[in-house]
């Protein structure tokens, strides 16, 4: 990769993230891209982007799932199965992503319909 | 210092698909590896997908006889009509445009994994650095004395693979004279997508409200149990009057009705003779272990599986289904060959789209680095599925699962994971059909977009 296009991809997401780390992250993350999006966009935004979420937002959201104090439909069985070191590793990836735009409001065979 | 260039290039490549940087990050390279994957549906396309976000610079090539697929998941709503054919029609465009994947329409018919090629029905023979192959399953038709291809083709749908099936099945269904039967005789384990036939029943049920208010769905099961079948039966007893059966009613709530007549749905269990012995198309007739023979108006008999014939025919399988290394994903049989989704032997996780989606990704991270001569990741994969009940009513189970280096196996991470609660208010089994909705639009963009 070019220095210049390397330049710019750190001013674009910042200085990047312990290699190991990331690594982890980006491992465990994709899981999560199938509900989620791919990298953390995703199409509709019903199920909400994870992409630049700061680390304190997908932290403390994590953790809020795991102890219950934040009630979910599917969250509070998947958020239990991550140690602090992996929510961890996971939101510094989610973090070095751009918040994207996520406008698109139609979905198929919507409940009630 | 090279794990820093690969995380920067897995987020290039979302960029490269906005921008058309694609060319420019290729030419810093020599040789660009060759990596040919086998099958263009669920896990052939995210397989495809994530080694070009893995590593723009691998030339993906994939081959799939056809030019449209229809993808299975959806596919008991286009039966009930809440969708149609079109919805769960997908093409590989969005792939090849916008992260240069190239796509082969052609049938690979052998394979030489020692000088690591691929032959093709119409001639080509593509040579592969790795290789994917994600095929799924073919049916057993022979196991039920009466039933064949012939069958499958004509009276009795199967409905199991997507497409002309599907829409045969749901013509018969809106055919179905005013308080007809349709049988549903679910495959015995494994099977792709396990809650498939009791959503199928249920959203019949459900369609059988308005447009043939007597129909009735009567299942027809060698099983005692299924995935999720404690939250389906009770969405059945609160829609569809079905009566709850004594060993099912562990941590039920208190709502649960018992109605002296049997509703739109019954579950005949394998303990109490659900098992088809025999079926005579013809006369559209199926006999049961109890001893009983069932007039139906309509059969929806699923056969039991195994790995796609393609996988035999490569020599790929041990038994009906594919041996793997649990860490790499590579068969055990042929080194260099890497086996996802449904046709894999792999360990706690169902057949599921969802699976073949996330053991996609793996094969597609240690096929970068085992190329690339850079450390394996430690793996993880997980699956999540939502049932409809009803247009309105979700049920849904999650699981993550972690590596068994030691028993080289894949098993679920303990304390996490499981169905929905018995205990959901209507406002959460709501959410979860909304968030099934959702689920579909937000997993169809993973996989093919």
């Amino acid at each position: 990769m070019s220095r210049t296009l390397l330049g710019a991809l750190i001013a674009l997401f910042g200085t990047p993230v312990a290699a190991e780390d990331a690594l982890l992250g980006e491992t465990l993350a994709n899981t999560c891209a199938g509900c989620h999006g791919t990298m953390g966009v995703p199409a509709v935004p019903y199920i909400p982007p994870l992409a630049g979420l700061t680390n304190e937002e997908f932290i403390r959201a994590m953790e809020a799932y795991q102890d219950g104090t934040r009630q979910a439909t599917m969250m509070n069985r998947i958020a239990p199965a991550f140690s602090d070191e992996e929510i961890k590793a996971m939101a510094d990836y989610f973090a070095a992503l751009p918040r994207p735009d996520v406008t698109r409001s139609t979905i198929r065979n919507r409940p009630g319909n | 210092m090279k794990t820093n260039r690969r995380d920067f290039l897995s987020i290039l490549a979302a960029n490269v698909a906005m921008t058309g940087l694609a060319s420019g990050v290729r030419a810093q390279t020599g040789a660009a590896p060759r990596v040919v994957v086998i099958g263009g549906g669920t896990g052939g396309c995210t397989a495809a997908k994530y080694l070009k976000i893995e590593n723009p610079n691998l030339h993906v090539t994939v081959v799939e006889p056809n030019r449209q697929i229809y993808r299975c998941w959806g596919s008991n709503e286009v039966i009930t009509g809440h969708i149609s054919i079109d919805d769960i029609t997908e093409t590989h465009d969005a792939l090849r445009d916008r992260y240069g994947i190239d796509f082969i329409y052609d049938r690979a018919i052998a394979a030489d994994p020692v000088a690591r090629t691929f032959t093709l029905a119409g001639g080509d023979v593509l040579s592969y650095d790795r290789a994917v192959v994600s095929v799924g399953v073919d049916f057993k038709m022979d196991a039920v004395e009466g039933y064949d291809q012939a069958a499958a083709d004509g009276p009795i749908p199967h409905a199991y693979k997507a497409g002309e099936q599907t829409l045969r099945l749901k013509s018969q269904i809106e055919a179905m004279p005013e308080g007809g039967t349709m049988v549903i005789v679910p495959p015995p384990n494994p099977y792709r997508c396990p809650p498939g036939p009791y959503e199928r029943a249920s959203l019949v049920a459900e369609y059988f409200l308005w447009a043939n208010p007597t129909g009735k769905v009567l299942i027809l099961d060698l099983k005692d149990k299924f995935t999720k079948d404690q939250p389906f039966m009770l969405g059945w007893n609160r829609l569809y009057g079905f009566n709850i059966p004594m060993e099912k009613m562990s941590g039920m709530p208190a709502d649960v009705r018992t109605y002296d007549t049997p509703g739109r749905i019954e579950w005949v269990s394998g303990s109490n003779g659900g098992r088809v012995v025999s079926m005579d198309p013809g006369n559209m007739e199926l006999t049961i272990e109890a001893g009983e023979t069932i007039r139906a108006d309509v059969i929806n008999y699923i056969p039991p599986q195994r790995a796609n014939t393609f996988a035999f025919d490569m020599d790929l399988t041990d038994g009906d289904w594919c041996p793997i290394d649990a860490e790499t994903m590579e068969s055990t049989r042929h080194p260099g060959i890497h086996l996802i989704g449904d046709m894999t032997i792999a360990g706690a996780m169902p057949k599921s789209g969802y699976s073949a989606n996330t053991q996609a990704k793996i094969a597609a991270a240690q096929i970068a680095r085992l190329l690339s001569g850079e450390t394996l990741i430690e793996p993880t994969w997980s699956n999540a599925c939502f049932s409809r009940v009803s247009n309105q009513y979700g049920v849904s189970i999650a699981d993550q699962y972690r590596l068994d280096r030691e028993n080289n196996t894949i098993v679920k991470t303990p304390g996490a994971g499981g169905i929905s609660s018995l205990n959901a208010t209507h406002q959460v089994n709501r959410m979860e059909a909304f968030y099934q909705a959702a689920w579909m639009e937000n997993f169809e963009a993973d996989v093919f977009e």
